[in-house]
Formats: structure tokens, C-alpha cells, sequence
């Protein structure tokens, strides 16, 4: 994946704008669309594929504040993920434990209300890691040093993630 | 067959757009900047989607063919639809209907569904190159030459399902420019005609499928938000439905035969009309023993009946809102599309269910065909306005790898906007693994074993390694109709091993070939015309292209550039007429070539000028730091 903050030609920082990032991908599309060269060349037909598929992923990676945090440390030079980033500590693994059969029991009693108490904690602390994570890459201002301290963070919104994808699977299941 | 004529030089060949219904179909074109439905000799819109094989071995098509359904119902096929790209085992092939199916010889053969008409086996493709061949015929009636296509696809078809509907278009000799959702087409022609701008949801309830869209217009962008729906869900359930009952009133029994089954079908079907307009019907239907009955159906009666049908429909609703991030009360308007949507008790449905009256005013019939004619009429580039629309559509299904224990990783996730793309590395799980067996599927659940298998295949040749040290690195592309190719490599070892395959629903490529071969009336001869023609097409394409490049960016030019790229024109230009294929094809290749590296600049000042909003000023900066961009795609894609 290429650096999406440059193909999409916008700052590469982590409070975005998602409005205009959004309003730039709309323009770029509006460029480089394969419909826009449907009777060009075969090689131009190929080249503006492959472009408007970079700049497809490079918002879809730009609105997720995972991959946006991702493309910072690429561009800083830091590695995540299996190869770099430090292993969950303790409490927040017994936190999701915790969180998780909290959730099994309120699913398994078709419990909604309580499913969806547990959905807005979630997305609480997700937007308290967003938020730190913001003021995090701001001061790192692309410092290496600065911007490994921040891997935890990563970590736990990572954790919680997962853990709303399960919620919203289950909240589907409910609804249909 | 007169191939030659789609090319006399005297009529320009007209883009045409085509909505290949499960019940009827239609063509439709853009005459003085507005779509129009073209209709047959007889004044006919709609062409039923059905064909007739007779003992002889000839075809009817259409109107003529439904007619012959009552009484020769095996070797009619309606509704092909619902089985376009569906394997032998389908659940559909189980449904009340009145085929008769071939029984597979061979796993590859399992993966499409195959009718027996008259001894004859005869895919779901064939049956839907035919009708499109009939569409075709009535638009040449009116168009004398046709030029490229866009068909219609529901939006929640699989990779298999459509690439089963562009082999059908291939078959039927069109060029296939584009698949287009079809909730997408109704809402182009929509808000084209309203000049709108705001949220939207249609709500397109077919004879065979159902599609719920959401999706934003922009000033012209119409961006797809979210869709869903359920690809064997519309008005022939409701028609079996309500035959089941009219059954029972026959006193048919446990196997009534397909004779019964069909007029139970067309009466349940006929009923369902009538009972738009009225509150009440009487039947009188034959019996098993030769008799006849009389039946009373109420309205009341039928809504009990399909209210069940209908209310699957609210759950693909509430799904896609909610994959849309947006609230019933947010939409600006909800659109209906399908002829399902005349039943009474489907509009009230939706009016509850969204909780605002929808909106109808646009032949619900005729409103995709209209949107697949505008998008064809922008797509070959005779729209005066095409740069201000565009539709941006997206991934109806999510696509992922099965792993280990059968689970599935998903890698691009469903409502992602096409074209797009993927990248995932794999390890090898044993020590000294010198193949990797990969399984592409489609779907949401978590088991690839209930999900949609795309292809299967293996990549060999990997040195022997200790378990993990291998990198196999998967791509994913996805084009604008939403085609998957997959390709696969070994990136450890420098020994690149790659693979790029295409899905496949059950027919091959060669399969396609031979049929297409079959299909023409001088086989050999006539393929290698087409070919001609197809080279002709790809030349005068890329001349005419050339030639506006170089009127509009011939300051992009390096030194030297343009005289290449002249001499390249002149040498396909000299040959472009002539009747060697293999020659003009080269020569399409010779001019590519001497164009490719001005083309990238050119596609970099296209990016710059969006970026820059126009401003020539910044321009010049934005392309520098563009052509960093540009080397790193070439060498991601080798083709960038």
C-alpha cells in the first residue's frame, strides 16, 4: 500500500478533516474513474485501474483510524503490528475477558438494551484512544522516538475494535 | 449473422443500455439527450424473459415463447435468471418449477446449473445469450449498427453471477462495456430527470431478486453508500406462493406434474395483477381429474400470503441503513424499482417501513433500462455532460481466503467502493510445504464452507522451508463491474512463482468460446471476422484517442516524443482498414507503447489539476510530487 496521505494529496496528520479528505477523493475520482477513460487506450484504460484503486483504498485506509495511525508510523519509519508492537498488558486483556462474557451473557439472553450498553462503553474508550492518539502524533510531529510510545495505544483500539466488529455481529444477528 | 453491418461506415454505432430482467427485459438508448425504452416491430417494450426450444432445434424468444409455456413448460425456460452462475445443487433447482435438469458428469460441470429441453442440454447463459440476442436485433431495427453495451445486474449478485451475465452478453455478440447495478441505473435515471441532490434509498423488488441501495447524489457523483438484498427473492415467490394454495384447490397432490404446476404459476401470477386494481378475484382452474373448479382469491388472502416474502426484504433494508451509517428518517427519498413494487401490499411495506410515502414516478418497469442507456451514452462518450457524472458503486459481498480450520479472512469487506484492491501475506504452516492451496470465497458468514466458493488453486514450486519462513503474498483486484482477479506469489525467495486466476461460476473461458462457435452460423469464418472487428474497434478507439490527446496535452510532449508517436499513428492508420488482424493488432500495441510514458503524465496532470481544484498555479508542483507516485504504483503493478 502506497503512502494514502499522498495519494490523496492531503496532510499527513492524524486529525483529519474527513470531510474534505472525503470531498478529495470525490474529485480525484472524478479524474481517474474507469469510466472516464472508457474509450481511451488499453494502457490508459489499465493505468487509471490501478490508480482509481489507490485512491480508493487510500481513503478507505484514511477513514479507519487504525490504518490512518499505520500510514503515520510507516511514513516515520516505525514498525507495528507482529513485528513491532509490544505484547497487550495484563489488565487490558483481563478487561476484554471480562468485557467479552459480559457480552455472551447479554447476547444470550437477547439482551439489547444491555448489548447496546456495552457498545457505547466501547466506543467511548475508542474515542478516548482516537483522542490520544491525535494528541500523540501531533507533538511526535513524525519523531520516531515519540511516535513508538504511542504503539500501545494502537494496541488497545486494536482490542477494541474487534471487540465492536463482535458486538455489531451480534446486534445483526439480533435484528434480523 | 451479418457481422460486417455493425460497422458500415454509413451509421455510427449507438451505445445501448440493457436491463436483463428474471421476468421481462428491455433495451433502451439516449435519443436527443434523453433515454428512451426502444421497442420491437410490434410496438412492444417489454420482451418476456422467456425462450422456447423446439424439437428442430430452433429458438423462440419472448412473447411468442411465454405463449408456448403452457403447454410445452419443460422445454420453455422463464425466470434463467435465477440461475445464472448457480451451481447443479442450488436450492433453487428444488423450488416448485417444471425443468427438468441434467445431472453433472463432472465437479467443474456441478458449478453451473444445466436444463434438458428436448434431449438438449442448454446452460443459463445460452438461454440468456438468446434473449439478449433478441434485444439486440430490435435495437439494430432501430439503430441500424449497435455499438457497445451496458447491462444490468442486481446489485447483490455474486462474482459468479455476473461473470455469468457478461459471458451471456459476450455470447450474444455485444460488446460489454459495463455491468451495472441495477438499483444504481434506476437512481441515474432518477436523478438525472429530478436534478436532485440528497440521500437515497431504492428499494428494487424484481420477478427474481431483491436490492436495497443506499446511496448520496452529489452534484452529479452518485456515490453508493451501501447496498444489499437477497438474489433469489421477488415476485415469482409471491407467484408460488400463491400457486401452492391454487394447487391444493386443484386437488394436484404431492407431484402434479409440470403441466398443472405451470397453469397453477401463470394463474397465481395473473391473479397477483389483478388484484392490484381490485379487492377480489374468481378463478376457474382445471383439475387433476379433467374437471374444473372455481376459486375465490381476496386480496386479504394474498397479502397473508406473500407477507412473509415482503418482510425478508425489511431485514436486507434495516442492514444496509445501518451499513450506511445513516437513519430511515435521514433519507431524502426512497425510490421504487421492479415490478414487484405494484403489488399493493409491497408499497405500503415500504412506506411503513421507511416511514415516507416513495416515490414511483418513473415507470418502474422501464427505470433501469433508462439509467443502463444513460450510463452506455456516457461510458462511449457521446454525452455532452459525461464529466459531471459519475457513479461510484461498490462490493455488494465481502471476498476473502479460507484459513486454517476452514475460517475465512475476509479481505476486502463488503459496501467497499469499486474498483478496488487487496493485498495479504500468508505464511506455510508445515515444514518443507512446497505448494499452497488457496480457496477464494464470497460472503459474510464466518465458515468458508457456507460461504460462496469463487476458485480454488494452488501455488506451486516453493523452495522447502521451515514452517513459517515462506511469504505468499495474495492480491485481490476488483474492476468497476465488480470482477474479481486474484493473483498470488512466493516473495521470499526472489524464485517468483505467481498466479492470477479467474473465478469460475462453471462455464471456462473455452467452454464460452466453443459456444460462441457454435452459436455462428459459419463458425471459423465468422469468429475470425469478429476478431477483425474487434481489432478495428480497439484501433479506431485508440487513433481517435490519440489524435484529441494530442490537440489538447501536446505540451506534455518531450522532445522526439511526438514524431514517434506520429510515425505510430500513421502505421496503424495505414493498416487499420485492412483484413489482417494479427497486423492491426500489433500496431494498436506499437502506438501504446509510443504513448505509455505521455500518457502517465497526462493521467499525473489530471490528479494534479483535482487536487489542486483547478489552480494551474499549484499544478506545476502537485505533478513533481505526483511522479513519485507514479514510479511507486509502476513498480506495485508492473502496468501502472
Amino acid at each position: 500500500m502506497n503512502d494514502p496521505f499522498q495519494t490523496l494529496g492531503v496532510d499527513a496528520r492524524f486529525d483529519l478533516d474527513l470531510g474534505a479528505v472525503e470531498k478529495r477523493h470525490r474529485d480525484l475520482s472524478r479524474a481517474l474513474h474507469p469510466d472516464r477513460y472508457a474509450d481511451a487506450s488499453a494502457t490508459e484504460r489499465r493505468m487509471s485501474l490501478s490508480r482509481a484503486i489507490e485512491v480508493n483504498e487510500a481513503w478507505r485506509a484514511l477513514r479507519d483510524p487504525v490504518r490512518r495511525a499505520e500510514a503515520l508510523l510507516t511514513r516515520a519509519g516505525v514498525a507495528f503490528g507482529d513485528a513491532g508492537e509490544p505484547k497487550a498488558p495484563p489488565t487490558l486483556l483481563m478487561e476484554m475477558m471480562e468485557a467479552r462474557e459480559e457480552l455472551s451473557e447479554a447476547a444470550h439472553a437477547k439482551d439489547a438494551a444491555r448489548i447496546a450498553g456495552i457498545a457505547s462503553r466501547v466506543r467511548d474508550r475508542e474515542a478516548g484512544c482516537v483522542e490520544r492518539l491525535g494528541r500523540g502524533f501531533d507533538a511526535a510531529a513524525g519523531d520516531a522516538g515519540k511516535a513508538i510510545a504511542l504503539l500501545p495505544t494502537l494496541g488497545e483500539l486494536r482490542y477494541l475494535r474487534r471487540l465492536e466488529d463482535e458486538i455489531s455481529a451480534i446486534e445483526e444477528t439480533l435484528a434480523e | 449473422m451479418t457481422l460486417f453491418e455493425i460497422f458500415d461506415p454509413k451509421a455510427a454505432p449507438r451505445p445501448i443500455g440493457i436491463d436483463l430482467g428474471t421476468t421481462n427485459s428491455l433495451v433502451a438508448r439516449v435519443r436527443d439527450g434523453r433515454p428512451v425504452v426502444i421497442a420491437d416491430c410490434d410496438g412492444g417494450k417489454l420482451v418476456p424473459s422467456a425462450v422456447h426450444y423446439d424439437e428442430s432445434g430452433r429458438v423462440v424468444v419472448g412473447a411468442e415463447a411465454l405463449k408456448l409455456a403452457a403447454s410445452s413448460p419443460r422445454d420453455t425456460i422463464v425466470s434463467a435468471k435465477r440461475f445464472m452462475g448457480r451451481g447443479a445443487d442450488d436450492p433453487e433447482t428444488r423450488r416448485l418449477g417444471t425443468y427438468d435438469f441434467a445431472a453433472p458428469a463432472t465437479p467443474e460441470e456441478a458449478k453451473s446449473v444445466r436444463f434438458v429441453v428436448h434431449g438438449r442440454v442448454v446452460t443459463p447463459v445460452e438461454v440468456s445469450a438468446e434473449i439478449l440476442r433478441r434485444l439486440r436485433t430490435n435495437a439494430e431495427d432501430e439503430l441500424k449498427t449497435v455499438g457497445g453495451v451496458v447491462i444490468t445486474v442486481p446489485a447483490y449478485f455474486d462474482d459468479g453471477q455476473r461473470q455469468a451475465t457478461k459471458d451471456a452478453g459476450r455470447l450474444a455478440g455485444l460488446e460489454v462495456l459495463r455491468l451495472l447495478n441495477e438499483p444504481t441505473a434506476a437512481a441515474l435515471a432518477y436523478g438525472l430527470e429530478k436534478r436532485q441532490n440528497g440521500l437515497f434509498a431504492v428499494y428494487d423488488l424484481g420477478g427474481g431478486t431483491f436490492d436495497v441501495t443506499v446511496l448520496l447524489l452529489d452534484d452529479g457523483v452518485f456515490q453508493v453508500k451501501s447496498t444489499g438484498g437477497d438474489s433469489a427473492l421477488g415476485g415469482d415467490d409471491m407467484d408460488r406462493a400463491l400457486a401452492h394454495r391454487l394447487l391444493e384447490a386443484m386437488g394436484a397432490g404431492a407431484s402434479p406434474g409440470h403441466e398443472l404446476v405451470r397453469v397453477a404459476l401463470d394463474a397465481a401470477r395473473a391473479t397477483k395483477h389483478a388484484l392490484t386494481d381490485r379487492t377480489e378475484l374468481d378463478l376457474e382452474l382445471p383439475t387433476r381429474g379433467g374437471g374444473t373448479t372455481s376459486v375465490r382469491v381476496t386480496r386479504d388472502e394474498l397479502d397473508a400470503l406473500i407477507a412473509p416474502i415482503v418482510e425478508r426484504t425489511g431485514v436486507a433494508c434495516r442492514r444496509a441503513l445501518r451499513d450506511a451509517g445513516v437513519k430511515a428518517a435521514d433519507l431524502d427519498g426512497v425510490i421504487l424499482v421492479g415490478g414487484s413494487t405494484r403489488v399493493p401490499y409491497v408499497r405500503s411495506y415500504v412506506q411503513e417501513l421507511f416511514g415516507k410515502e416513495p416515490l414511483g414516478d418513473i415507470d418502474p418497469d422501464e427505470v433501469v433500462a433508462l439509467g443502463a442507456a444513460i450510463q452506455a451514452d456516457i461510458l462511449a462518450g457521446s454525452r455532452e455532460h459525461a464529466s459531471d457524472v459519475l457513479l461510484l458503486d461498490v462490493l455488494p459481498l465481502s471476498l476473502g481466503l479460507e484459513t486454517m480450520g476452514g475460517v475465512v479472512e475476509k479481505l476486502l469487506p463488503r459496501n467497499t467502493t469499486i474498483p478496488t484492491g487487496a493485498r495479504q501475506t500468508f505464511t506455510t504452516y508445515a515444514d518443507h510445504q512446497t505448494g499452497f492451496d488457496l480457496h477464494v470465497v464470497q460472503g459474510e458468514r464466518e465458515l468458508a464452507a457456507d460461504c460462496r466458493s469463487l476458485a480454488r488453486f494452488v501455488l506451486k514450486g516453493i523452495p522447502p522451508m521451515p514452517a513459517g519462513m515462506a511469504r505468499l503474498e495474495v492480491t485481490f483486484r476488483v474492476d468497476a463491474d465488480g470482477l474479481l482477479a486474484v493473483g498470488a506469489k512466493e516473495i521470499t525467495t526472489g524464485v517468483e512463482q505467481k498466479v492470477e486466476v479467474k473465478p469460475s461460476y462453471g462455464l471456462g473461458d473455452e467452454e464460452v468460446e466453443a459456444m460462441l462457435l457454435a452459436a455462428l452460423e459459419h463458425g471459423e469464418e465468422d469468429l475470425a471476422s469478429r476478431r477483425l472487428i474487434e481489432e478495428r474497434v480497439e484501433a479506431d478507439r485508440i487513433l481517435a484517442a490519440t489524435r484529441k490527446a494530442l490537440a489538447s496535452d501536446a505540451d506534455l510532449l518531450e522532445p522526439g516524443e511526438r514524431e514517434r508517436i506520429e510515425t505510430a499513428v500513421a502505421e496503424l492508420a495505414e493498416v487499420a482498414r485492412g483484413t489482417k488482424p494479427a497486423l492491426i493488432h500489433a500496431r494498436v500495441e506499437g502506438l501504446d507503447h509510443a504513448t505509455h510514458a505521455w500518457a502517465g503524465r497526462r493521467m499525473d496532470r489530471a490528479i494534479a489539476t483535482a487536487i489542486a481544484g483547478k489552480q494551474v498555479r499549484d499544478v506545476e508542483t502537485d505533478v513533481a510530487g505526483a511522479q513519485g507516485l507514479d514510479a511507486h504504483l509502476a513498480a506495485h503493478h508492473g502496468d501502472g
